[in-house]
């Protein structure tokens, strides 16, 4: 034989492995074709599409929305927003409530035959093992109950891991009781179906908090079942338990079915929720029985999402809102821009100047030159397609008191002209719109700016805001970190900022409430804050969280915004609107900022297909 | 071939140089690890974690005592087989890589079966039809394959075949609400074989096309290049042309002299690529949500999550060694002028 011979071989061949490659495709291309994805058919599953799988399922450990999204679902707190109100509560496992005239006790009044999901009753002596456990377990979110409650009186009684681990809370005997009903606590059980709160033993000091019943809201207070955690390696101070890190046992409508690890989660129908067996008349949105069989919870890419929603395996998907435009084109999908209290819930964005890390923003012109150098509505129109809104802090738009407490305030606007003025006023170089550069002996130092390499929208926003200064002459190294280590330096309390004087910052709500980010902000735990930050700012802030009066409320917090707008040590940027993707026959979804269900809305028991 | 004493001996020596491999890139990267992760203790603690809290962690990781200590203890529990608890996530570290792991090695060799037949396949036919337009067809093919960025074949992938042709699922090892089989290897599709579950393993090779070919495409090429190099290299030797001339079969000219001799490259690259592909899913893992080992460390390298990020490095530069040693074995096995260091003569 020869070289044609040869060639009609390898002629031969490529025949052979091209049959086979089409062979392997068809094969699995007939049997994807006759296994269709499930679409919407099915009318009792539903099928959700998120980006990342949560830190843990241990509602006293998870502080992320994609954990807290999960443990609305198993697990159950003695109050819920009202509906989609983030100022009014329903009852959950407390059938009502009231609150003492001076603000300090609340005292709940629990429901009676309600069961963990293993048929376990439940009753106040599990409110108390809950609340001091997450307390005494002292992971990243303790510290929305610890601003109020704690552990121990300071005086003569204290509760540990190793008090809460020896109770029996079955039967409690004289001593179980002692403890539990002690008067002089945070948590003080009455009865097994009373418990009072006794706000003041926190770190906050003995002060009322007119957003208490909101941190109540949050996975930390939910009932666990404390024979299931005693079963399970019990409470460690300061530890958190592996074993509840991927199991949970509550009082929900759902209960946890299959987790694959990094893959996702499927919650199914409590088949012992107590709240079956509730009068429809007394049942309200929060309690009553899931509607859906399973709920599948997966993990994917932003492309696996969007593909899953074209093709109906997904019924409900997260994706940003820069892909506004493209999902409106997806045929029998409902998408919409939710209020801005929505966006403002998960991200409100700022760019922070340190005095202290660098002492050229000590001077005040110096800020307000960066201040008008920035363009907040190209940023928005470049980044989000327009589909953020430029706002005035530290309360984000939408939260209650927003309106009021900016009062006439306008956004800071974007004047190149004016920006360099203020930076020849400083007496460092500056270049006008025009071309004409004063002070050119005196150049600004060049200056770290921080921001997180895992957001593209933070990255565009850092290399536009890089643009806007250069263009007056100051110019700004960018230094982004990874999310974890940014959240680091920009979160963690008293951080060494010196390398990071400058940079993107935001705020993401941990409970529902204005307070929440005019604490975080306003009130020092941030760096940056040393321009403004001050005895009066601390005084308002704890005025406005303390007291019921409407009036003396919007007066604190307005106070402090009109504060820190004229320090200019803060730009306020943007917060970007969220959306709300889902297929267009589901319905049923009540939508709360406070809630973590595709990242706004609480509870799946309500949703289901029209 | 080569004398068994012979080998036993160079895969002696191999082990022993592998295992001090492995010593020095632990302590390369536990240094590493420490020098850029400054303060671990807060991230692990998680944000707003009070002072009490990152106190307890330092102490509970050992975080206050000196480096050399530190690596010390990690060793003890290297050897001893106490991986730890992981920081972040709070599980057994040990346990973590054996879900994650065969996870990953299920993938990588499915994407293996189909880079060796394509890619020597396409290799043999490029050789054959050398400089003709076949031939500049497919070293366009691999070209374009091998340069194409793993993340966009990935989504390009996840559009084609689920979006626009929704045949395949995006992602995942097996659909929610299947009853996985009984573990037995961790390999979902093996282990559905060994059980028989029919149903199961379908589900596992429904979710496993679409990443392994993505992953066979790009790296397809190399196999295709290097055997057709190979081939070729061989093609024209005087030992084929005197076969010929002694008038052997063509089809056992092919088989013995061409392809057995022009494929010992091939063979020993693809070797190679097992643990090359194994270190290299972590794009195509992260975008296909496959829960593999390249997601797990990418989530550690994420996170600062030092003590889980070295374990997966050691078991990746395990899997690198091993892969080397095997494809120098064969590559002794296979051309015996080669073992042994000795060279041609």
């Amino acid at each position: 034989m020869t070289q044609s011979d040869n060639r009609k071989g390898a002629g031969r061949l490529f025949v052979v492995v091209i049959i086979i490659v089409i062979l392997i495709v068809a094969g699995f291309a007939a049997y994807a074709l006759s296994h269709k994805p499930q679409t919407t058919t099915n009318k009792t599953s539903l099928v959700v599409e998120e980006g990342e799988f949560p830190d843990s399922l241990d509602p006293a450990v998870t502080f992320s929305t994609p954990g807290w999204e999960i443990m609305n679902q198993i697990y159950q707190g003695l109050v819920a927003p009202n509906g989609t109100s983030v100022t009014t509560f329903v009852g959950v496992l407390a059938y009502n409530w009231t609150i003492s005239p001076n603000g300090m006790n609340y005292t709940f009044y629990l429901r009676h035959n309600v069961t963990f999901s293993n048929g376990d009753p439940f009753n106040a002596y599990d409110v108390w093992f809950s609340i001091y456990r997450s307390i005494i377990m002292d992971q990243s979110p303790e510290f929305i109950l610890g601003q109020n409650l704690a552990a121990g009186n300071g005086i003569n009684f204290n509760i540990t891991a190793n008090i809460l681990n020896s109770i029996n809370y079955t039967n409690p005997n004289s001593t179980d009781l002692y403890y539990m009903e002690y008067p002089n606590q945070s948590v003080q059980v009455v009865n097994p179906y009373e418990v009072i709160f006794h706000l003041g033993y926190g770190y906050n000091g003995y002060h009322p908090y007119n957003a208490f019943l909101m941190t109540l809201t949050t996975p930390l207070a939910a009932a666990v079942d404390p024979r299931v955690v005693e079963e399970h390696g019990g409470v460690v101070a300061g530890s958190t338990n592996s074993w509840m890190d991927t199991h949970a046992v509550g009082t929900g409508f759902y209960e946890l079915g299959q987790v694959i690890q990094g893959q996702s989660i499927t919650l199914v129908k409590n088949p012992n929720y107590w709240g079956n067996y509730v009068p429809k008349d007394q049942l309200n949105y929060a309690i009553q029985p899931a509607i859906l069989n399973t709920i599948t919870i997966e993990y994917k890419s932003l492309a696996s999402r969007i593909a899953d929603l074209k093709s109906g395996t997904a019924q409900i998907i997260e994706a940003p809102v820069q892909d506004y435009n493209t999902l409106k084109t997806i045929p029998n999908v409902n998408v919409s821009l939710l209020p801005i209290i929505f966006g403002s819930s998960q991200g409100a964005y700022f760019v922070y100047m340190d005095p202290v890390a660098f002492p050229a923003f000590n001077n005040t012109s110096v800020r307000e030159a960066i201040t008008y150098a920035i363009n907040y509505a190209g940023i928005i129109k470049t980044v989000f397609d327009g589909y953020a809104v430029q706002w005035i802090g530290p309360i984000p738009p939408g939260f209650p008191y927003y309106n009021q407490s900016i009062g006439n305030l306008t956004p800071y606007s974007y004047n190149p002209a004016l920006a360099a003025k203020y930076l020849a006023q400083a007496g460092y170089r500056a270049i006008f719109p025009n071309g004409t550069v004063v002070n050119r002996n005196n150049p600004f130092p060049s200056v770290n700016f921080l921001y997180t390499s895992d957001s593209t929208s933070e990255t565009e926003a850092a290399q536009i805001i890089q643009s806007n200064l250069a263009a007056i002459g100051i110019n700004i190294t960018l230094t982004p970190l990874t999310f974890p280590a940014y959240e680091q330096v920009v979160f963690a309390p008293g951080n060494e900022t010196t390398q990071y004087p400058m940079g993107i910052n935001f705020y993401t709500e941990d409970f529902t409430a204005s307070i929440d980010y005019v604490d975080a902000i306003a009130d020092g735990y941030y760096i940056g804050t040393s321009a403004y930050y001050n005895n009066s700012v601390f005084n308002a802030s704890v005025n406005a969280s303390a007291t019921f009066n409407q009036t003396a409320i919007i007066q604190n917090f307005s106070f402090i915004t009109h504060t820190m707008y004229y320090q200019y040590a803060i730009d306020w940027l943007y917060t970007p609107y969220i959306l709300s993707i889902t297929a267009s026959d589901v319905t049923g979804i009540i939508p709360n900022p406070a809630g973590s269900g595709a990242g706004y809305f609480m509870f799946y028991n309500t949703v289901h297909y029209t | 071939m080569i004398g068994r004493k012979e080998l036993i001996l160079f895969i002696l020596k191999r082990v022993i140089f592998s295992f001090f491999v492995i010593i020095g890139t632990i302590i390369i990267i536990f240094f590493i690890s420490h020098v850029l992760s400054k303060n671990p203790a807060a991230l692990w603690a998680g944000p707003k974690a009070k002072a009490s809290t990152i106190a307890y962690v330092i102490k509970e990781y050992g975080l206050n005592k000196p480096l050399y200590i530190q690596l010390l203890n990690f060793f003890e529990g290297f050897f001893t087989g106490n991986f730890g608890i992981d920081p972040v996530t709070h599980q057994p570290i040990a346990s973590e890589i054996f879900y994650y792991f065969p996870n990953t090695i299920e993938l990588v060799l499915t994407a293996l079966i189909f880079i060796i037949i394509i890619g020597i396949g396409l290799g043999y036919i490029s050789a054959v039809h050398f400089n003709s337009k076949i031939d500049d067809l497919i070293r366009l093919l691999y070209t374009t394959a091998w340069a194409t960025p793993t993340f966009l074949a990935s989504i390009l992938a996840v559009l084609i075949f689920t979006s626009y042709i929704p045949i395949l699922p995006s992602g995942g090892m097996y659909s929610p609400g299947l009853t996985p089989p009984p573990r037995i290897t961790g390999i979902f599709v093996l282990d559905a074989i060994l059980t028989g579950n029919f149903a199961d393993f379908i589900d596992g090779l429904d979710h496993l096309i679409l990443p392994a070919m993505t992953l066979a495409f790009l790296n397809f090429g190399i196999v295709t290049r290097i055997s057709r190099n190979g081939i070729l290299s061989v093609k024209w030797m005087p030992y084929v042309k005197n076969a010929r001339a002694k008038g052997v079969d063509e089809k056992k000219i092919n088989r013995y002299h061409i392809l057995r001799n022009g494929l010992i490259e091939s063979n020993t690259v693809i070797a190679v690529m097992f643990g090359w592909l194994v270190t290299g899913t972590v794009v195509v893992e992260e975008i296909f949500s496959w829960p593999g080992i390249g997601k797990f460390a990418y989530s550690a390298i994420t996170s600062d999550d030092y003590p889980a990020l070295i374990y997966v490095v050691i078991i990746f530069t395990i899997l690198v060694i091993i892969a080397n040693l095997i494809a120098d074995i064969m590559y002794a096995i296979l051309d015996p002028r080669i073992r042994l260091g000795r060279g041609t003569r």
